[in-house]
């Protein structure tokens, strides 16, 4: 009995964090949800991802009033201002050809250079305050520890939103279409869907995506002017280990990330700064050493 | 050059020399600093993009407030500022320094958010034998003979807060701060003199934890530490998205009823509007307060507020301090105000009134000799504002 | 017959630039001249990161690595030493051969993205070593007060700008007329060889990976010699000299100049990096927007040349996540090799 306890004791310090891991890495999955659009589906290497989130972001910290109606509409409004800048980065697109991703880098580096730059010109270098509803602003008692209440909130709606993301990928023809394209671009360009409207379709989602997660999550990941950076780093990090292109892959990373971030930092305070990239390395790397290993078999 | 496309680089290779050309055109050979019609050059090297861009803006303008209440003159001759972007730290503050000194040839430079930016900067004013009077950051320095500082030694506020925080509160007391040079200084400043002083740390090994910067955004794995150690109250230094992060999360936490003392950089300026409630009660120290009762406060934030939305900040007393000394040693520089008279005439400006209280540069460091405030966030008609609660020590070397 | 015309072009071109180089400091004011060295020093990391992106195939973000270790190394290590150049060089040449051999195991079999996200992860961990080694390094404020060098024994130190860059000038331009030499060669042959189609040469008894090793490892000690010339040009050096926005300009600046170009690299490389500076001193607050719309504009201006860059950092069809298929490296670049 008294050894339970004393286990109790020595794992309860990491409850919190590991809850807090499960809420960061459920709003880094719905972050880059929309990069693994991008990237696995259109193949372009969008790195003005961050600055769709940052929209969302600013957007939310612009209408939140903290009242629930503002909330709705700071989703909505976020989503369609994201949503639409991914349409008009589709359009900048245009002249770079499908793949050729060092010539999408420059393109999208430059415009998240330059719309960052704007975002920060129209609302001020401070970081503006978001006000989340009243009744989401105090803590709640879990487990017998004080756990922020918007955090709990947002890892059922995150959780719920990541469902059905799946479902719609898995179970619709828009998704079928999504995942054909995956697999076989050249077909679903046979079957009659113009590239350019996969194109500006995919980063509309993708924009959607990174604005309802900037709404979301401006209480967690705030906007300011280094968001769309933190954003973007992470959201590729999570993409890239989760196999380019797999939604379940990418959930898998994203949780991980989550967890290093905060429990894994709450374990090894000393190796905190270490810990995200040497992981991802390592993972990277053992990984690659496999798919030459079983290539070299075969 | 194997499989170029010859033209390419060609153009390419143009473009470059053509930038290079015409870069070159606008250098001229004046003496350094002054021309033939009295005026006199001064460099503003500020954050004005990127991370600390809050910080450069209110350096700007602080210096900007003082040019535009003096008639644009500093020691009775009209200033000619000359901008430029600091960027995110020193691998752009250098370039960029380079201009102000080798091309427009300033007479003195001032601003510099980032100590690293100053460090970087410091070989270029020993070439050039320009004095900077810096206004935020200030690295160690082996050498200070040029360089003259408005703003404190990052290890001075927690210097100056320990003995309150000895005597207020009952037990041990948790250190947290960002991993870089600026933390480390600000952090070490409390403990040793924390420590020097009967003082105990809740830190496991007693020693502080710093978290890693500018990565952290999620402090709540500290938090859980912090209620593990037992700790009576917390000392912390954190400055712009951090310091929001930081106090939001604090607020929410389960540490949310400890006592937070802060060096005064938590809660100052913007950040604090972004932190709203959160911040209410944090006990802070810093030289400035724009509710200092003086004659040169009541004046200096008057003319603020004429021309910005919401109170000053110390980054921008700093900077107006750094033109108020400017325009005291060009003054006595003499008629020929070259770049070693102006800082030499530094050396000898005695005691400077400012709004924060008089103060004087300290012959060894080159910092302020100055005393530090205790101030509280409380509400202030509507919103919420740090209000001074009190004098802690005069701190300077 | 054409062949021998655009050669000869190319030859005239190449040296009346490295005559204006040579000239430019009595051209140009201090503030130029001084911008120009450090440009050069990361012009020739930039030529590193060409040799590893377009030469061998390997897109890379962490060549500030050896960078930041060369400069390190020349700062603490070479000015104790000795206060000449040449030695310095060397040290630095060789602190940044080691790391990138310590790294090998890490990127040799990745390929595409992959290799970019490893590498940009060593970078920052380098950046964060470089960060809190405080008894070594300085930690985030850098160090200031490194002597000046002489570039030669028995010459006088480097004291003025003119100096500096003459003598970054002279480096970069050996340097680089090796690089130019060595790719002429078997060796080269093979590394580009092995880029365009990794199969094939396998099928017939190379061994790829030994050459990407040794890529990597060259392409180290340049940037390594490379950071021992920021030193020279600036010096001061901070962790900041060598962080993600470093590396991202400089693998953007490749991408403008052409990937697999060693000449339009340099180019490339020094034109994003001079820009960059020139405008944080002119236009302040604006520079990186100005410099935003520039990269777009670049795409839009230069439509050929960004296109033909050596792009595809993922092989159209999702190979890397398939175990049967070899991890293909850049199929669509072989036509226009063949130009």
């Amino acid at each position: 009995m008294t050894v339970v306890a004393a286990g109790l004791n020595r794992i309860d310090p990491y409850l919190i964090p590991a809850l807090d891991g499960v809420a960061y890495g459920l709003l880094v999955f719905v972050a880059a949800s929309g990069l693994v659009f991008c990237f696995g589906v259109a193949n372009i290497l969008n790195l003005a991802h961050g600055l769709l989130y940052a929209i969302g972001g600013y957007t939310a910290a612009a209408v939140l009033d903290g009242g629930w109606a503002s909330l709705a509409l700071a989703l909505v409004v976020g989503v369609l201002a994201a949503a639409a800048a991914g349409v008009l980065l589709a359009g900048l697109l245009t002249p770079v050809a499908t793949g050729n991703h060092l010539g999408q880098a420059l393109l999208t580096f430059g415009v998240a250079l330059a719309g960052g730059s704007l975002l920060v010109a129209g609302f001020g270098p401070d970081d503006p305050q978001v006000r989340v509803p009243a009744a989401l602003e105090g803590s709640v008692v879990v487990a017998g520890h004080r756990y922020a209440a918007y955090r709990l909130v947002f890892i059922v709606v995150a959780a719920v939103l990541a469902t059905a993301l799946y479902l719609v990928v898995r179970r619709t023809r828009a998704g079928m279409l999504v995942r054909a394209a995956v697999d076989d671009p050249e077909m679903v360009a046979c079957l009659g869907v113009s590239p350019a409207r996969i194109r500006a379709g995919v980063l509309a989602a993708a924009g959607a995506l990174a604005g309802a997660a900037g709404v979301l999550g401006a209480p967690i990941i705030g906007p300011g002017t280094g968001t769309a950076d933190t954003v973007l780093l992470l959201s590729l990090v999570v993409v890239v280990l989760g196999g380019l292109g797999s939604m379940g892959g990418t959930l898998l990373a994203a949780l991980a990330i989550g967890e290093i971030q905060t429990l894994g930092v709450a374990l090894l305070p000393s190796a905190a700064p270490f810990l995200l990239f040497a992981a991802m390395a390592a993972v990277l790397a053992v990984r690659a050493q496999g798919l030459a290993g079983t290539w070299r078999a075969a | 050059m194997p499989h170029t496309n010859p033209r390419r680089s060609h153009a390419l290779t143009a473009t470059l020399l053509a930038v290079v050309l015409t870069a070159s055109t606008a250098c001229g050979d004046d003496a350094p600093g002054t021309s033939a019609s009295g005026s006199i050059k001064i460099g503003l090297l500020a954050s004005l993009s990127g991370t600390y861009q809050a910080v450069g803006t209110e350096i700007r303008d602080g210096f900007q407030l003082y040019l535009d209440t003096h008639d644009g003159k500093l020691g009775g001759r009209k200033v000619d500022l000359v901008v430029a972007d600091e960027g995110n730290g020193a691998q752009t503050a250098v370039p960029a320094a380079t201009k102000l000194l080798k091309q427009d040839r300033v007479a003195a430079l001032t601003g510099i958010v980032g100590g690293g930016s100053v460090a970087g900067v410091t070989p270029l004013l020993d070439e050039t034998k320009v004095p900077l009077v810096g206004s935020n950051g200030r690295p160690e320095l082996k050498d200070v003979s040029r360089v003259w500082h408005t703003s404190y030694l990052s290890d001075e506020p927690g210097a100056a807060i320990a003995q309150h925080v000895r005597d207020n509160v009952q037990g041990s007391v948790y250190a947290i701060g960002p991993d870089y040079q600026g933390g480390w200084d600000e952090l070490r400043g409390f403990t040793d003199a924390f420590g020097k002083i009967g003082g105990k740390l809740a830190n496991t090994d007693g020693k502080t934890t710093f978290t890693p910067f500018p990565t952290t955004t999620n402090f709540t794995p500290y938090f859980a530490r912090i209620k593990a150690s037992g700790a009576a109250a917390v000392y912390t230094f954190y400055a712009g998205s951090a310091a929001v992060d930081f106090v939001k999360q604090y607020a929410q936490s389960e540490i949310k009823d400890v006592p937070l003392y802060a060096a005064g950089f938590l809660t100052e300026g913007g950040v604090l509007n972004a932190q709203g409630e959160a911040a209410r009660d944090i006990f802070s120290v810093l030289n400035y307060s724009p509710d200092l009762d003086n004659a040169e406060n009541r004046a200096f934030v008057a003319a603020w507020k004429a021309k910005h939305d919401g109170s000053p900040t110390t980054y921008a007393l700093a900077s107006y301090d750094a033109a108020a000394v400017l325009d005291r040693a060009i003054g006595a520089a003499g008629s020929n105000p070259t770049p070693e008279a102006i800082n030499t005439a530094i050396g000898q400006l005695g005691q400077i009134a400012s709004p924060r209280g008089t103060w004087q540069f300290s012959t060894s460091t080159h910092s302020p000799v100055q005393k530090w405030y205790l101030r509280q966030v409380r509400q202030d008609g509507r919103a919420l504002s740090n209000t001074v609660v009190g004098d802690l020590a005069t701190v300077g070397r | 017959m054409r062949d021998e015309v655009v050669r000869r072009a190319r030859g005239a071109v190449a040296a009346l630039v490295l005559a204006g180089l040579v000239v430019a400091p009595w051209a140009v004011d201090d503030y130029t001249t001084a911008i120009l060295a450090r440009t050069l020093a990361l012009a020739l990391v930039g030529v590193s990161v060409a040799l590893l992106t377009g030469v061998a195939g390997m897109p890379t973000l962490g060549q500030t690595a050896p960078y930041a270790a060369g400069a390190y190394a020349c700062a603490v290590l070479g000015s104790r030493i000795s206060d000449v150049g040449v030695v310095q060089l060397a040290v630095a040449a060789a602190a940044g051969a080691v790391l990138a051999a310590l790294t090998v195991p890490l990127v040799v079999h990745a390929r595409g993205v992959i290799v970019l996200m490893i590498t940009l992860a060593i970078g920052e961990l380098v950046v964060t070593v470089l960060g809190r080694w405080r008894s070594v390094t300085g930690g985030t404020d850098g160090l200031a007060g490194i002597p000046a060098v002489r570039p030669f024994w028995g010459l006088p130190p480097l004291a003025s700008d003119q100096a500096r860059y003459l003598y970054a000038l002279v480096v970069v331009a050996t340097l680089v007329g090796a690089v130019l030499v060595l790719l002429r060669t078997r060796a080269g042959l093979l590394l580009r060889a092995g880029r365009d189609d990794e199969t094939r040469l396998r099928a017939s008894g190379h061994r790829v990976p030994l050459y990407v090793a040794g890529a990597h490892v060259a392409a180290g000690a340049i940037a390594g010699a490379a950071g021992s010339l920021l030193v020279v040009a600036q010096q001061y050096i901070s962790p900041a000299d060598f962080g993600f926005d470093t590396s991202a300009l400089l693998l953007l600046g490749v991408v403008i100049g052409g990937t697999a170009s060693v000449g339009g690299a340099l180019v490339g490389a020094a034109l994003v990096i001079a820009v960059r500076d020139w405008l944080f001193g002119v236009l302040p607050g604006h520079a990186p927007l100005v410099l935003g719309v520039l990269f777009v504009a670049t795409v839009y201006l230069l439509p050929g040349g960004v296109s033909r860059a050596r792009g595809r950092l993922r092989p159209p069809r999702a190979a890397s996540a398939r175990s049967d298929a070899p991890p293909a490296r850049d199929r669509a670049t072989i036509p226009e090799l063949r130009r």
